[in-house]
């Protein structure tokens, strides 16, 4: 028996041959996780938990008055200052010779953002007077869990975007701001906001890529602060929020793995055929 | 003319599915072949198809094959709408009128051939199922879609797949029983695609590629080879024929090269109008991704074409090494086989189309596959149909717990409509339509021409 369809052969049409199927490959692309591997790559998520977690108690402090605007922008500025220097120095200046950035564009931007956030803070302060304390939590909760969804943890999937991401997180700042007593109040939280969502990340990543030992580091010392400051809010939700870090970081990578083994993904010759080169070489 | 007798006694077939002229594709003209050739061996054949614009109502095509263009709403990709149910009252009535045993269910992508299979089980009819296309399993869509094949396909009688890829695809699919399900490929009508080496410009060499410019087809890796090969030979001429959404790809490679009198886009064409551009050129190209059979790369060999193609899907099943030229799907690979075949072509050792075209000639004809479909009605008709109580075991045993039982559900409830059909208006008053098929049918008796007048006959391009 050939498997070809020219010629006539003395079988049946239904006929099954020995060699039916012997061409099905399975899990061809299929990944084998290492557990510490998983559990290093999770700590993206524990990272953004706990900015998140930072963020929420830092404002409960501000709305209690038990934290000044002032203490708040001071303590910022010096960990954001720390944080530049210590950006360029992880990869000894490498990223900022490629992308040609200078010093000078540095200051111009942050300057023009905190002169235009400042100004518009008495806005900010009144913008949602007239809305509910109650919606203004909800929101709050639901962009800050939007903000969680999309952000971009590494993985190459359709659902991370993060403009999206950052835009949620500053929605969630802007509306918990104008909860706050006074303008300048309001000021500081949307400046801090905006360090712990968009350059907190982006030290976290150059860190992760360069010194991961050091990374490892930052993130338990940051989880550690956060339940911290969590526990002198809520003790149970400082209970509640270790354990869904633990299962995370734990817990969750070692169900990848096992379920991992249960994959079945079927691979054959009536597969789509991918074009692996470039063509657009040819269109230049 | 009838190549003998059928041998189990005549059917009376049933074929139905979305795609039906003046629908063209693959789809359309086996079923339109396959139905003449049966028609041809006795049997009594109709078509039922959705309507196609203003062409409802009931047509008679050649050799009084009657096709029911039935008015239902196409949803998406000429496939109609489904509900499971709405079809049932149409489709009963042209099985009883027509006094139907055998129904014939064309293509996976059809919703109206699976509504048909359901509705033929419910009314105790033996079921046969053609599979004409590949699908992978990776994604949402196709999980979803195996699903539904498996549902649709756990208490057919018989399936009949295009190549032994496609077999394999289905089985795995559906989770069949690979004894149930045959191999007949499709087939060209080699009068159809006769050689005529005068057509050619021998000062030239012109590589002619004949498919829908869409990226299921590779046009992208086309438009990688026509720059490469174009640089290297200066008598190198391409013929496009087809239309697609990737024209545009190929236009900008025109473009951007400056090939305007070496590469002619010839946008549709025609069925007629293919051998009249195959025979224009030496060599044929096929760039598909996926392929369950490829006619296309068929009728080159049969028009005298040297062929180069792409190494996927059912594809290395159809023609013998000596007539193809097997590549990868790669820009590379694919111009290594297309500078061997010219090479063959200067050194003058390639076959002479007359060669190619009596070899060809002998592998696919539609008599065959019409002798090989008869032979699964035949087995067909000595199984018995599931009755309700199995039917419903089978559906849940079969289908996943879930699935199952909703389907099983399904199943009773056009059960229940079928019923209430019946109680409306009993099998008895239907009226038994004329039998119009075949040498000996009232076509062709002395008192049927005072009608004829009236019945309109179209003539598709056989």
């Amino acid at each position: 028996w050939q498997k070809v369809l020219y010629e006539r052969q003395p079988f049946p049409d239904n006929y099954v041959d020995q060699r039916f199927l012997e061409e099905l490959r399975k899990n061809v692309h299929a990944r084998r996780y290492r557990y510490r591997a998983v559990v290093f790559q999770s700590g993206a998520v524990v990272q953004q938990l706990c900015s998140v977690c930072v963020f929420v108690v830092t404002w409960w402090y501000m709305d209690a008055g038990m934290l000044s605007p002032q203490g708040l922008f001071g303590a910022a500025l010096v960990s954001s200052l720390l944080g530049y220097v210590l950006f360029d120095a992880v990869d000894s200046g490498a990223g900022r010779r490629e992308s040609g950035r200078t010093r000078w564009a540095d200051l111009k931007s942050t300057l023009v953002f905190a002169a235009f956030t400042y100004g518009f803070s008495p806005v900010l302060k009144t913008l949602t007077e007239s809305i509910s304390t109650d919606t203004i939590y909800a929101m709050s909760a639901l962009m800050l869990l939007g903000h969680l969804i999309f952000f971009d943890y590494g993985a190459n999937a359709a659902i991370v975007s993060s403009t999206l991401s950052l835009n949620m997180a500053i929605f969630a700042s802007v509306c918990l701001a104008s909860r706050l007593p006074r303008s300048l109040h309001a000021f500081v939280m949307v400046t801090f906001a905006m360090q712990i969502f968009a350059l907190w990340p982006m030290l976290q990543k150059k860190l992760k890529a360069q010194t991961p030992r050091c990374y490892v580091g930052v993130t338990v010392l940051f989880a550690l602060a956060a339940l911290a400051g969590l526990a002198t809010v809520s003790s149970v939700g400082a209970v509640l929020f270790a354990s869904l870090l633990l299962a995370i970081s734990c817990l969750c990578p070692y169900c990848l793995i096992r379920l991992q083994q249960l994959k079945d993904n079927i691979h054959g010759p009536w597969d789509e055929a991918e074009i692996k080169e470039d063509l657009s070489r040819f269109l230049m | 003319m009838a190549a003998g007798g059928p041998a189990g006694g005549a059917h009376s077939v049933c074929m139905v599915s979305d795609f039906f002229y003046p629908n063209m594709g693959g789809v359309e003209s086996h079923v339109y072949q396959l139905s003449q050739c049966l028609i041809e061996r006795g049997h009594k054949v109709l078509v039922v198809t959705h309507a196609y614009g203003c062409r409802k109502g009931v047509r008679y095509l050649t050799n009084g094959l009657k096709v029911y263009y039935l008015p239902l709403k196409v949803m998406y990709n000429q496939s109609t709408a489904t509900t499971l149910f709405h079809s049932l009252p149409l489709l009963r009535y042209i099985f009883v009128r027509e006094r139907v045993t055998i129904v014939h269910a064309h293509s996976s992508f059809s919703a109206m051939a699976h509504d048909a299979l359901f509705h033929a089980k419910t009314m105790g009819l033996r079921t046969v199922f053609t599979d004409h296309s590949l699908f992978g399993f990776a994604d949402v869509s196709s999980v979803l879609t195996n699903k539904l094949l498996t549902v649709s396909l756990c208490d057919t009688n018989h399936i009949v797949c295009v190549s032994y890829t496609s077999k394999e695809n289905t089985v795995l699919r559906a989770a069949l029983d690979p004894r149930i399900v045959s191999v007949i490929p499709n087939a060209v009508d080699p009068t159809d695609f006769t050689p005529d080496p005068s057509r050619r410009d021998d000062s030239t060499i012109t590589i002619v590629v004949v498919s829908r410019l869409v990226y299921r087809k590779g046009i992208d890796l086309l438009s990688g080879i026509i720059p490469e090969l174009c640089q290297k030979y200066p008598e190198l001429h391409f013929l496009v024929g087809g239309e697609g959404p990737k024209r545009i790809v190929l236009e900008e490679v025109r473009e951007r090269y400056q090939l305007h009198d070496r590469v002619r886009l010839l946008g549709a064409l025609e069925h007629q109008d293919v051998r009249n551009v195959l025979v224009q050129g030496h060599i044929f190209l096929n760039t598909s991704l996926t392929e369950a059979f490829c006619m296309a790369i068929v009728e080159a060999a049969s028009c005298g074409l040297q062929v180069v193609s792409t190494r996927v899907g059912g594809i290395p099943e159809v023609l013998p090494e000596n007539l193809i030229i097997l590549c990868e799907p790669s820009v590379k690979s694919l111009c290594d086989g297309l500078e061997k075949a010219i090479a063959q072509l200067r050194s003058g050792t390639l076959q002479s189309p007359e060669t190619v075209h009596n070899k060809v000639k002998t592998f696919y004809t539609w008599r065959n596959v019409a002798e090989r479909t008869e032979k699964v009605y035949d087995r067909v008709a000595d199984e018995v149909v599931l009755p309700m109580d199995e039917r419903l075991n089978r559906l849940m045993s079969h289908c996943g717990p879930v699935t199952g039982y909703i389907f099983a559900l399904f199943a009773v409830l056009n059960f229940l409509f079928l019923v209430f059909l019946r109680w409306m208006t009993p099998d008895s008053i239907i009226d038994v339509a004329i039998d119009a098929t075949g040498p000996k049918g009232a076509w062709t008796k002395q008192y049927f021409f005072g009608k004829k007048g009236r019945v309109k006959e179209e003539l598709p391009s056989s």
